[in-house]
């Protein structure tokens, strides 16, 4: 299009209006609405107020952080801890699973295609029914697990509680671990594809094992892939919500202080203390803290994503 | 590379495929038991017959339909309308520099860190205010989950359609402007038609979401008019705790339309997906 002279032109603008009302309504609105709440002291008698309900400056985040009597302080600390091994866990397994089954996808044999769609199937599974589904399998009487488990391979002699203590943790990791990885696989599939095959050509020339040949060539190229898939992995990790509250009864029920996670604690104990303050206080201090990681590792890993490393 | 190594590795890929999708296997034998069998931890027993009586059940005595539809609809035309909100604003991004773009470019990254749900109260009280002040019925209407479904995933959308956009050449646009097209007459019958896989990936991605959307689902509705499949489901657990059968009957068929998008969808949305990910 020619330049046109520093004259103003609406057009783009015009283009982008539509997209940039929504945005102000959902989502850049309520975040600024959303900090104004955490200063307030909003409960059930001051909710009608809203906006209106008495100030408190940062009693919310104070109460939060450090009240030891406060129902939500006491419910954040394991959400938080458990929200953090979860999202550990959940984003390396992903990605390293997907990795090796894109590494074995990654080569002749008959019915790639059909094999690679099937492949994908987990993940076109809806999250809630991911939750219930897993939830009927982890079942200690009926479930499939323990059918297997102790039943078919003995591997265990008595039958576990999958959905209670310490246990409860690996039945919400494997399930979203499941629906998790075949995306990664595809991604990584397409990423193997486009890698030329003369240096490994090379390599395989000089006598390098495939091994070194993964570690020194395959894995550096990479690189750029695995950190931002690594990136968007944490962040959906972090928010996790559906597969908890399917899992465990109405989701307004506790799933325990193992499987506790930071969005269902949140949204449960909002509603079930009506403590609206300190909840978005707690949003807030989630906001700051994922904005500061997302920041900082796109500046840490800013070359290697450009490929300029 | 000798040919039994060969042979192993594609057995080991297929035996991957298998365990993967055995609990979905799982589920769907699991939908044609009686649930007297499943409590009894009998449904692997190979005399019992199919019961695909379990599915009009599901259709008749539970009133699944109900959820059904309005999912439909209201992911429907979300994705729908998402999709045309995304294009436009993309195609600005893609093709113009102006005063603004790279706010609007940040934002738009801002928004995939915080999802909406973060700040659920604050939707909740627009809605409420909404209705109550002025009298826009927003809260259990399909529209009010409409609009929500569109501005949460249109920010996405922008992104993966900005992709599609940006490896459109320009001179096609500008030759149409020679012979007199309007720019956004450009837009439409030149630039569109050619990024037809785009859109069809956007759509794919964006029904897809949707679909899966239950937090806002469960908060903003409450009659079985509005209330979309996740709700339903939730609500049947609450009701009928055992009864597997139907619950994964309701899995089965909740997984059919996105397994139909995905199918319909599929080739632009494979191949946009990897692009997108590895640019």
């Amino acid at each position: 299009m020619a330049m046109r002279k520093k004259r103003f032109d609406a057009f783009p603008y015009l283009l982008l209006l539509p997209a940039a009302l929504l945005m102000l309504a959902v989502n850049l609105t309520p975040i600024v609405q959303g900090f104004t709440m955490s200063l307030l002291k909003l409960n059930q008698f001051t909710l009608g107020q809203y906006l209106d309900a008495p100030f408190v400056g940062l009693d919310n985040y104070r109460r939060v952080l450090f009240d030891a009597d406060n129902p939500l302080r006491h419910g954040l600390g394991l959400a938080l801890r458990n929200t953090a091994l979860f999202t550990l866990t959940v984003s390396v397994l992903a990605i390293g699973i997907g990795l090796a089954v894109a590494l074995l996808m990654n080569r002749d044999f008959a019915g790639k295609g059909i094999a690679r769609t099937l492949l994908l199937l987990p993940w076109i599974v809806p999250s809630y029914v991911v939750g219930t589904l897993w939830g009927f399998m982890w079942q200690r009487d009926v479930g499939i697990v323990n059918v297997v488990l102790v039943d078919w391979l003995h591997l265990l002699s008595e039958r576990p509680f999958w959905l209670l203590g310490s246990n409860s943790f690996w039945a919400i990791v494997i399930p979203t671990v499941w629906r998790a990885w075949p995306v990664m696989m595809l991604i990584f599939l397409a990423a193997l594809q486009s890698i030329p095959e003369e240096p490994y050509e090379a390599a395989t020339i000089d006598g390098v094992s495939r091994w070194k040949q993964f570690l020194h060539i395959t894995l550096p190229l990479l690189k750029p892939v695995i950190v931002i898939q690594l990136m968007f992995q944490i962040i959906d990790n972090v928010y996790s919500y559906n597969i908890v509250s399917m899992m465990f009864g109405q989701g307004a029920g506790y799933p325990g202080e193992w499987a506790d996670l930071l969005m269902p604690m949140l949204t449960r104990q909002s509603f079930n203390y009506w403590l609206f303050g300190q909840g978005a206080a707690v949003s807030f201090i989630t906001m700051t803290l994922m904005l500061v990681f997302v920041g900082a590792w796109l500046k840490a890993f800013r070359r290697s994503m450009t490929g300029d490393d | 590379m000798t040919k039994t190594r060969s042979h192993l590795l594609a057995a080991l890929a297929w035996a991957v495929v298998a365990l993967s999708l055995l609990p979905i296997g799982w589920m769907l034998l699991s939908s044609l038991r009686h649930a007297s069998d499943i409590a009894a931890g009998e449904q692997l027993s190979s005399s019992l017959a199919l019961r695909w009586e379990n599915y009009r059940d599901l259709w008749v005595n539970v009133d699944f339909f109900n959820y059904f539809r309005n999912s439909l609809v209201v992911c429907g035309l979300a994705t729908v309308i998402s999709t045309a909100c995304a294009l436009c604003a993309a195609y600005a991004l893609a093709r113009f520099r102006f005063r603004g773009s790279h706010a609007a470019s940040l934002a738009i990254t801002v928004t995939q860190v915080i999802p909406g749900m973060l700040f659920f109260l604050p939707l909740y009280m627009l809605y409420r205010n909404l209705g109550e002040s002025w009298g826009v019925q927003m809260l259990d209407t399909y529209r009010g989950l409409i609009f929500l479904y569109v501005a949460l995933f249109t920010p996405a959308s922008i992104w993966i359609m900005r992709g599609f956009f940006v490896a459109i050449p320009r001179e096609l646009e500008d030759a149409a402007v020679m012979d007199g097209c309007s720019r956004f007459g450009a837009f439409v019958r030149i630039v569109l038609p050619i990024s037809a896989p785009g859109i069809i990936a956007t759509a794919t991605f964006v029904f897809l979401l949707a679909w899966d959307e239950l937090f806002f689902a469960w908060v903003l509705t409450s009659s079985p008019d509005v209330q979309t499949i996740p709700v339903g489901i939730r609500l049947f657990i609450n009701q009928f705790q055992h009864r597997y059968d139907l619950m994964m009957a309701a899995g089965a068929v909740s997984t059919l339309p996105v397994l139909l998008a995905f199918f319909a969808g599929q080739r632009y949305f494979i191949k946009g997906l990897a692009a997108g990910a590895v640019k």
